[in-house]
């Protein structure tokens, strides 16, 4: 069984309400079709309703596998923005959300962070920067964390590590030059992504050309310096470093290089790459010549699930995005 | 509301967004090296504008301006 396999089972045990404001989008719609027959999720779409109702019909769906949510509905977006302004630690007041409401992203996001829906899924019309911007400010930061992050999962064929062929890695695709409390925002997001999706315990390396002061200088006094900054936000996880990559994942490396007791040397299950430099090139050679399946990059550091897709995705990547996305939110539960 | 009104109002908004005092901010207060630029607080004082003046100000826009000033360049350009 693959993981996503599993975590296809996993959804089936729970399918969670996912919001879908591109449903005009024919592979959107495809695809949340799909997930929904096939038991995995609950769809709502948000937007036009009898557009998107006739849409349906057209395309050859059943229309009540559906729910639709009419974003012109003036007594439902009013009880929305009633329950909205009423959560704490909300930023935005009746009149502006109003304003934003207009524009199904954002009413889709605060249906989610009022607890009508559990993710919020777009990313096929709008861009992976509308959906990051609307989400910081419908959804909110995480309050651990200073930065929106992204996380991947690859199944390494032939590689056996402390989740079999399984690492989690990142940041791969968002943050670009973290600094030391971006770079350990992005380790402790790490971290409770991979618990709610697959229920591991995290064993977090932050990953640099150093292992334990073997180099020095500002690229590995950046990573150090993350790294204190992680282990006093959340002592209850398991982040360690700074190690290289082969230290970090392997046991034999890691007992001649880290000359200490970790949990995390050589049994890592999650790296934390130092920048965007790394992180993007890691996975391409993890790629190409490990012949990997890359799952992601799944955005983290929400308050809630809040999930993208590649514009270019095609239906069935999307859909596995979309039950990855449901798992983690009914793991954040 | 005069400029003098505006930028006022807009001092106040990044006070609270960004935890400073008031008084320690002017027109010429740059955004990166003097506030840090953490884009979080962008948004949320992107959001405070919203509420308090009426005006939507995309945030790339507003991650553009260097100082305070610029940021009431903008906000006047959308009143």
């Amino acid at each position: 069984m693959s993981v996503l396999d599993g975590i296809f089972a996993k959804a089936k045990e729970n399918p969670q309400k996912v919001g879908f404001p591109e449903g005009t989008n024919e592979k959107m719609m495809q695809a949340a079709y799909e997930a929904t027959t096939e038991g995995y999720i609950k769809a709502v779409l948000v937007g036009d309703a009898a557009e998107l109702k006739a849409l349906a019909a057209e395309r050859g769906y059943d229309v009540d596998v559906f729910e639709y949510v009419d974003i012109n509905d003036e007594a439902y977006k009013a009880e929305l923005i009633a329950k909205y302004t009423a959560l704490p630690d909300t930023k935005l007041k009746e009149k502006a959300l109003n304003r934003r409401m207009a524009d199904k992203l954002q009413f889709a996001m605060v249906m989610q962070a009022v607890g009508d829906t559990e993710v919020t899924f777009a990313g096929i019309d709008y861009s992976t920067g509308d959906v990051i911007l609307a989400g910081m400010s419908i959804i909110g930061l995480n309050p651990n964390v200073d930065v929106i992050s992204s996380i991947g999962l690859c199944e390494i064929p032939n590689w056996e590590g402390s989740e079999g062929n399984l690492l989690a890695i990142g940041d791969s695709a968002v943050c670009q030059n973290p600094n030391p409390q971006e770079l350990a925002s992005i380790a402790i997001s790490a971290c409770e992504t991979m618990q709610s999706l697959l229920g591991w315990t995290p064993r977090c390396a932050m990953i640099c050309y150093s292992t334990d002061g073997s180099g020095i200088g500002e690229l590995v006094d950046k990573v150090k310096a993350a790294l204190a900054i992680a282990q006093e936000r959340r002592p209850d996880l398991d982040i360690d470093g700074e190690f290289q990559l082969d230290a970090a994942i392997k046991p034999d490396v890691a007992a001649k290089k880290v000359k200490r007791e970790s949990k995390v040397a050589g049994q890592a299950n999650i790296l934390i790459w130092p920048d965007l430099n790394v992180g993007n090139t890691g996975v391409k050679l993890i790629q190409t010549f490990g012949h990997a399946n890359a799952y992601g990059p799944m955005l983290q550091g929400f308050n809630k699930v809040v999930c993208d897709c590649s514009r270019g995705a095609p239906v069935s990547e999307i859909k596995g995005n979309i039950v990855i996305s449901a798992v983690r939110a009914a793991g954040l539960k | 509301m005069d400029r003098k009104e505006l930028e006022a109002q807009v001092l106040e908004l990044v006070a609270t967004s960004y935890n400073k005092d008031v008084d320690d901010l002017s027109v010429e207060t740059k955004f990166k090296e003097d506030l840090g630029g953490a884009s979080v607080l962008m948004v949320g004082l992107i959001s405070e504008i919203e509420n308090e003046l009426d005006v939507t100000i995309q945030l790339q826009v507003a991650a553009a301006c260097e100082t305070i000033g610029d940021l009431c360049d903008k906000i006047e350009e959308e009143m």
